[in-house]
């Protein structure tokens, strides 16, 4: 059933991106069958979980689930506890918790807040794989200023050829913003009440609320070869190429949510007057056949 | 779940859709429900609800203009099964496929006779604006003669599915001649979908209270002193949206999360291995990056 796991994420490439938990919930229940695969699949934003035992928090998503619990990287315990939760083999722990501590890193120096977590797994063929997630959510000190959020995913995959490692990145980013305003607040002076006979002119606006959200996510891929002098080698590797990566897609989501987005408003409604651009260019034209004849 | 826990999460993906993708919304629907006739019966409601909330634009019989499905545009008392719409600017009545967006049955519509001077007069000043500002937009205007109001709607579409975008621009105007006063919304959503899903959905509401100059004009000088109020407000609109787009990008993504770490230089990750955190890392900002 290619088919339906194909249209259920051509489906969430659609609805807006506000309510994917909502939706990915919704087709759950109607394809319980292909839970695992929407869910393998799908996105959604990263929960923030506290780890009971360090106190420091981490980031909970599909990959470090195991039924209802999720596994910290801090204390690689579960909450709620599981006695057979799965867990990396001590050889992969070792690098997990070096990798964690570089990405939290990585973190401070470009999020400066924000949590940070990596998990990994052992994979069939021999090499193995992982996730580095990060996020930071930003609440406005007053109403009018803008809030946001942004979750990064980096699944990787890593595979050891003699001195050689070859990695497969797949990153996505989820990034929202909001701005609400309301004339109440926005401007004082400018609010005027329902019958007031206040010295602004009539015309003026007494009332406006608005919201602006602008949200999604976008996804890229990557393979790359890199010299493996030793096991950390694997968290240097990693860490340039989603650094790589995620300066790539920062640039991108620029692109996209300032640029890309605000020119398709401008393709509904023009600012400028368009009939007096088109006499104007129609005028031009004239002037320039009188010019060459 | 059962069939109608089914139709109603089948109609929430469809009331959901991003401009001009309702098909597409649609056949993924049919292949997840995988169950034609339960849905079509079932998720006509939502569709009808879709198109009449999207301003839905329709190729009026006998004309070379479009009009507007929307509420506004529905005839007042009619069954839901042989529910009309009208077009008042070519006074034509019509019903409306919901699934196929056609229309049928064209029948003449008798204006009020009150009204139809200054509903004319807006229409035209409507039009007008239309070609000023949009690319490509659809107005209506309706005239409700028991409450002495007049509704303004206007709708621009832009469907790009070769380049994986679209968008839409819906604005309403609520004219009412008794409390002297416009009240409006205006509301954009766009979808980009190339390798991602990103999304823009504002809302903005106004209300404005209309010089009685205005109200007591000939018509034609009252609708276009009412369509400056309007293109200001507009204008005004999408300039403060040029705002936000400037303090969400400078305040908001900038804070999340930094081009470069403040050294201006990528990490160095060799040292980052050989360090450990906390105090230890604070106090060696040298560390990162080969400087």
């Amino acid at each position: 059933m290619a088919d339906l796991v194909d249209s259920m994420l051509d489906l969430m490439r659609r609805l807006p991106p506000t309510r994917v938990e909502e939706n990915v919930a919704a087709l759950v229940g109607i394809c319980p069958d292909y839970a695992d695969d929407l869910l393998g699949s799908v996105d959604q934003p990263l929960q923030i979980l506290t780890d009971r035992a360090t106190g420091k928090e981490y980031l909970a998503c599909d990959y470090n689930r195991d039924g209802e619990s999720y596994r910290s990287p801090w204390s690689n315990e579960y909450d709620p506890p599981l006695d057979d939760g799965t867990t990396p083999t001590p050889k992969l722990r070792k690098l997990e918790i070096t990798a964690n501590e570089a990405f939290d890193t990585y973190r401070e120096m470009y999020y400066e807040g924000g949590v940070s977590s990596v998990y990994l797994w052992d994979l069939d063929d021999g090499g193995f794989a992982g996730v580095v997630l990060f996020k930071k959510v930003m609440n406005p000190s007053t109403t009018d200023e803008p809030s946001g959020s942004w979750d990064s995913i980096h699944v990787f995959e890593a595979s050891e050829r003699g001195r050689q490692a070859h990695y497969k990145l797949t990153s996505t980013i989820m990034l929202q913003l909001v701005t609400r305003h309301n004339g109440d607040s926005e401007n004082k002076e400018d609010a005027l009440p329902i019958g007031s006979s206040g010295k602004k002119p009539a015309n003026e606006g007494w009332k406006k609320d608005g919201e602006v959200n602008l949200s999604g996510s976008m996804t890229r891929q990557t393979e790359q070869d890199c010299p493996l002098h030793e096991a950390s080698s694997h968290i240097t590797n990693t860490g340039k190429m989603i650094e790589e990566m995620e300066i790539k897609m920062r640039n991108l989501l620029q692109e996209v949510y300032f640029g890309k987005t605000r020119d398709i408003v401008y393709d509904l409604r023009s600012v400028d007057d368009l009939d007096k651009a088109r006499r104007q260019r129609e005028l031009q034209k004239e002037l320039v056949g009188f010019i060459k004849r | 779940m059962d069939s109608t826990e089914r139709i109603q999460a089948a109609s929430s993906f469809l009331l959901q859709s991003p401009p001009g993708e309702i098909n597409d919304v649609l056949n993924d629907v049919r292949t997840i429900i995988s169950d034609d006739d339960l849905l079509q019966e079932g998720v006509l409601p939502a569709l009808r609800e879709y198109n009449i909330a999207q301003f839905i634009t329709v190729d009026v019989p006998g004309t070379d203009h479009q009009s507007i499905v929307s509420e506004a545009a529905r005839i007042a008392g009619e069954e839901e099964d042989e529910e009309r719409f009208v077009d008042p600017r070519s006074k034509t009545s019509f019903r409306f496929d919901h699934l196929t967006l056609e229309a049928s049955d064209p029948q003449e519509v008798e204006p009020n006779e009150d009204t139809e001077p200054l509903r004319a007069a807006l229409e035209t000043s409507a039009l007008t604006y239309l070609s000023s500002h949009y690319h490509g937009g659809v107005s209506a205007v309706f005239a409700t003669p028991e409450s002495n109001q007049f509704t303004v709607q206007i709708v621009a579409n832009k469907y790009n599915p070769s380049n994986f975008w679209a968008g839409r621009w819906r604005s309403e105007y609520i004219i009412n001649l008794d409390s002297h006063t416009i009240t409006g919304k205006v509301l954009v959503n766009v979808h980009y979908y190339e390798q991602g899903n990103v999304q823009l959905s504002t809302s903005h509401d106004l209300s404005l209270s209309l010089p009685a100059a205005v109200v007591t004009s000939a018509p034609p000088a009252s609708a276009s002193k009412i369509f400056a109020l309007i293109e200001s407000e507009e204008t005004k609109y999408q300039t403060s949206l040029n705002d936000s787009y400037h303090e969400m990008g400078e305040k908001t993504f900038k804070g999340l999360r930094r081009a470069l770490p403040m050294t201006r230089q990528k990490l160095d990750w060799d040292k980052v291995l050989g360090y450990k955190l906390g105090a230890e890392l604070a106090a060696s900002k040298g560390v990162f990056g080969n400087a």
